[in-house]
C-alpha cells in the first residue's frame, strides 16, 4: 500500500522545501518515494539540484529511492480527456477555447490535475511514500475541495439553467436563442458567449460518469492521507492555519499534524536577560546584546504562537529550526528533519 | 474634481503585500488624500492591518479620510447586471444573479472580469484621489491582468466586451495605473518578482511595476571578526544569525532594482501595529 503524506498551508512559509526534505527523508529508509510538486517556479528542481523536473518522476541523484515530479497542468487535463471522453467529443474539446482557457488559468483545474495526478501516481503501485506539496491558490484549500467543484461543473448546474433540460444533446444549442432568460443574459454578457460555453459544457457533461467516479476515487485518497499543516508565527499563515481546519472539517479530514518552520531557539528569551560575560570591548558588549534581545522578541512571538495552537487543536505540533543561509543542498534537506520531531509522527512504507 | 490615481499591490506569498498596501493607504491619508482600500481576497490580509477584521463590501471609514471595502462577487456581479441593465439598485435579481455565479465559476474571465471590475468602477466614479488594491499573490494578479484579454479572445461583441475592453485600457494607462510588486531581499521573492517583471512586461497590459523591497533588515553594525570574540551562547548564535541575513539580503536585494525599501519588524506586533510603523517608514512617499 502506498502512503500519501500532503503538506499543506498558506504561500510562503516553505511547504515545497518542506516536502523536499521530508523525500529526502523518508528515501533514506529504503521506501520507494516519489515528491510530486505542482508549484510552476521549479521551486523544488532547485531545492533537489535537479534542473529540467517535468511530468513524468525522475530520479534524484545522489539520493537513493527518491524520484520527483512536477505538475503539468495542460497535459494532466490531456490525459483526462482522452480517458473519458469518446474520440470525437475529446478532439472537439481539445481545441474549444474554454478547455483551453480553464485548463490554462481556472485554479480548480489545477488543483483537479493535481489530485488526478497524485491518484495515478498511488495507482501505479511504484511507490511506497509519494509527498504531495500543494498548489498555492485559495489559500491550498483548492486541493481539497476541487474533486468536487468539478464535479459540479461537469454535472452541468449550468447547462441546466442553459437550457430548461436534465440531458441535453447538441441540438439543444440551436434552441437556447428562444429561452427569454438567455436573451436576458445575452443583454448583460454579450455575443454568443452562453451558446459557446453551452456547447463546451454538452460535450463536458458526456464525461461525467467518468470523471465522477474518479472525484470520488480521488476524495477517498485525500481522506486516506496524512497531512500536514506548514505555518511561520507570522498572522497571515496563523490565520489560514485556523480557516484550514474549519474547512477541512467541512470535507470530514482532519490534519494530522502543524508544523512551525523557521523557529528561532527558546532559550534566547531568557539569554536575552542575562548578563553578557566573557568579552570586554563594551561597544560590542552592547551590540550583541542588542541584536540577541531583538531576536528573542521575535522568538516570544513565536513560542506564544505556538502555544496558542497547541491549546487550540489537538494534534501534534512540530518546529523545524530557521536557518541562515536557506536551506540549499541535500544535506541541509536532511538536517531540516534530522532535527525535529515532524519525523517520528510521519507514516512509513506498509508494504 | 482631483484624477484618481490606482495603485495594485502584489507580491509573492508571504512577503507582506497586504501590510504594504494598508502602509500606502495610511501615509496617503495622513496627507490628506481621500483614499479607498479594497481587499481582493477574503483572508487576513487589509482588514487586520486597518483594525477592521470584517471589511464589507460597501466602503467603509477605517480612519479620516481611509475608506475600505472587501470585494464579494455575488455582490459585485448583482450590482453590474443592475448596472448594465438599468435596474434601480434594490431591485430583486436574484434568480438571474445565481445562475451568473455558476456561470462566472465556469467561463474562464468572467470571475476575475467581475472582480477587477469593482475597484475599477471605484476609479472611474471620480470620488477618490487614490485607489489601493491588494492585487492577491503574483499568480492570481496575472490572471486578474490578462482577464479583460481573455474575454475578448472568447467574447466578440457586446456589453461584456466593451466592459473588458474599456477595462483594459485603464489598466494600461500610466496617467492613472501604478502597479508595485512587493518583494523581500531573498533568493525565491527577488527570483520570482523577477519572472513577474518580465512576462508584465512582454504582455504589456500594464505599466512597467516598481519594487518594494520589504523586510530588509537594519545592519547590527557588527562584523565577522566581532562574532569570533563573542562567548559560545545564545548572543553569539544571534549575532551569526544576524550576519548570514545581512550577507543573504545584500546579495538578493541587488539583483533587483527596488527604489523602496522597508524594515524587517521585529516582536510582538499586532498587524495593525506592523501597517503604522510601515506606513511610517513611507514617510512623505506617494
Amino acid at each position: 500500500m502506498t502512503e500519501t503524506i500532503i503538506i499543506t498551508g498558506a504561500g510562503g512559509v516553505g511547504k515545497t522545501t518542506l516536502a523536499a526534505a521530508i523525500g529526502v527523508a523518508i528515501a533514506a529508509t529504503g521506501a520507494r518515494t516519489l515528491v510530486l510538486t505542482i508549484d510552476p517556479a521549479m521551486r523544488l528542481a532547485d531545492a533537489l539540484g535537479i534542473e529540467d523536473l517535468g511530468d513524468e518522476p525522475r530520479p534524484v541523484a545522489g539520493v537513493a529511492n527518491l524520484s520527483a515530479a512536477m505538475l503539468d497542468v495542460s497535459a494532466s487535463w490531456e490525459a483526462i480527456i482522452h480517458r473519458y471522453a469518446a474520440p470525437d467529443v475529446g478532439d472537439r474539446l481539445l481545441v474549444n477555447p474554454y478547455f483551453r482557457a480553464i485548463a490554462d488559468r481556472f485554479p480548480a483545474a489545477q488543483s483537479y490535475a493535481a489530485g488526478e495526478r497524485m491518484a495515478e501516481f498511488i495507482e501505479t503501485k511504484l511507490y511506497d511514500v509519494i509527498v504531495v506539496d500543494t498548489p498555492p491558490s485559495g489559500g491550498g484549500i483548492d486541493f481539497f475541495r476541487a474533486p468536487a467543484r468539478t464535479g459540479d461543473l461537469v454535472s452541468g448546474k449550468l447547462l441546466k439553467w442553459l437550457t430548461g433540460s436534465r440531458l441535453p444533446g447538441r441540438g439543444v444549442i440551436y434552441q437556447l436563442a428562444a429561452r427569454p432568460m438567455l436573451r436576458l443574459a445575452d443583454s448583460v454578457l454579450g455575443g454568443a458567449m452562453l451558446s459557446d460555453v453551452a456547447a463546451f459544457l454538452v460535450d463536458l457533461r458526456t464525461m461525467y460518469d467518468g470523471l465522477a467516479a474518479r472525484s470520488r476515487t480521488i476524495e477517498r485518497y485525500l481522506r486516506s492521507a496524512h497531512i500536514v499543516i506548514a505555518t511561520t508565527a507570522d498572522p497571515t499563515p496563523l490565520h489560514e492555519t485556523h480557516r484550514f481546519f474549519r474547512e477541512l472539517g467541512e470535507f470530514a479530514i482532519t490534519p494530522d499534524s502543524i508544523v512551525f518552520n523557521r523557529t528561532l531557539p527558546s532559550e534566547w528569551i531568557d539569554d536575552a536577560d542575562r548578563p553578557l560575560r566573557g568579552i570586554d570591548d563594551p561597544d560590542l558588549r552592547a551590540l550583541a546584546k542588542g541584536n540577541l534581545r531583538t531576536w528573542a522578541s521575535e522568538a516570544r512571538r513565536q513560542a506564544d504562537a505556538i502555544d496558542e495552537l497547541s491549546a487550540r487543536y489537538t494534534i501534534d505540533v512540530h518546529t523545524i529550526r530557521w536557518r541562515t543561509p536557506p536551506p540549499e543542498t541535500l544535506a541541509d534537506l536532511r538536517s531540516l528533519i534530522d532535527a525535529s520531531s515532524l519525523f517520528g509522527s510521519l507514516p512509513g512504507p506498509t508494504s | 474634481m482631483p484624477d484618481t490615481e490606482l495603485m495594485f499591490v502584489s507580491g509573492k506569498g508571504g512577503t507582506g503585500k497586504s501590510a504594504v498596501t494598508a502602509a500606502f493607504a495610511i501615509a496617503a491619508a495622513r496627507q490628506g488624500r481621500t483614499v479607498l482600500a479594497v481587499d481582493m481576497g477574503t483572508s487576513l490580509g487589509l482588514g487586520a492591518h486597518l483594525r477592521h477584521a470584517d471589511l464589507p463590501y460597501a466602503p467603509t471609514e477605517t480612519r479620516p479620510g481611509l475608506w475600505a471595502m472587501s470585494m464579494d462577487r455575488a455582490t459585485a456581479l448583482d450590482e453590474y447586471i443592475k448596472l448594465q441593465l438599468h435596474l434601480p439598485l434594490g431591485a430583486p435579481t436574484k434568480q438571474f444573479a445565481g445562475a451568473l455565479t455558476v456561470l462566472a465559476d465556469t467561463a474562464p474571465g468572467v470571475r476575475e472580469i467581475i472582480s477587477i471590475g469593482k475597484p475599477l468602477y471605484e476609479v472611474w466614479k471620480g470620488v477618490w484621489d487614490l485607489v489601493v488594491v491588494d492585487g492577491q499573490s503574483l499568480g492570481q494578479f496575472q490572471s486578474y491582468l490578462r482577464a479583460p484579454a481573455t474575454i475578448a479572445e472568447l467574447v466578440p461583441t457586446g456589453n461584456v466586451r466593451r466592459q473588458a475592453e474599456r477595462l483594459a485600457s485603464t489598466l494600461e494607462d500610466p496617467a492613472i495605473t501604478t502597479i508595485t510588486l512587493v518583494t523581500n531581499p531573498a533568493e525565491l521573492p527577488v527570483r520570482e518578482t523577477i519572472e513577474t517583471m518580465e512576462i508584465l512586461r512582454s504582455e504589456g497590459l500594464c505599466p512597467p511595476p516598481n519594487v518594494i523591497m520589504n523586510r530588509f533588515l537594519e545592519p547590527s553594525g557588527m562584523s565577522l571578526v566581532d562574532v569570533d570574540r563573542l562567548p559560545a551562547g545564545s548572543a553569539r548564535e544571534a549575532a551569526q544569525m544576524q550576519l548570514a541575513m545581512e550577507a543573504g539580503q545584500e546579495r538578493w536585494a541587488t539583483e533587483i532594482d527596488a527604489p523602496v525599501s522597508l524594515p524587517y519588524l521585529r516582536g510582538v506586533l499586532t498587524p495593525g501595529e506592523v501597517a503604522v510603523q510601515l506606513a511610517d517608514a513611507l514617510g512623505g512617499r506617494p
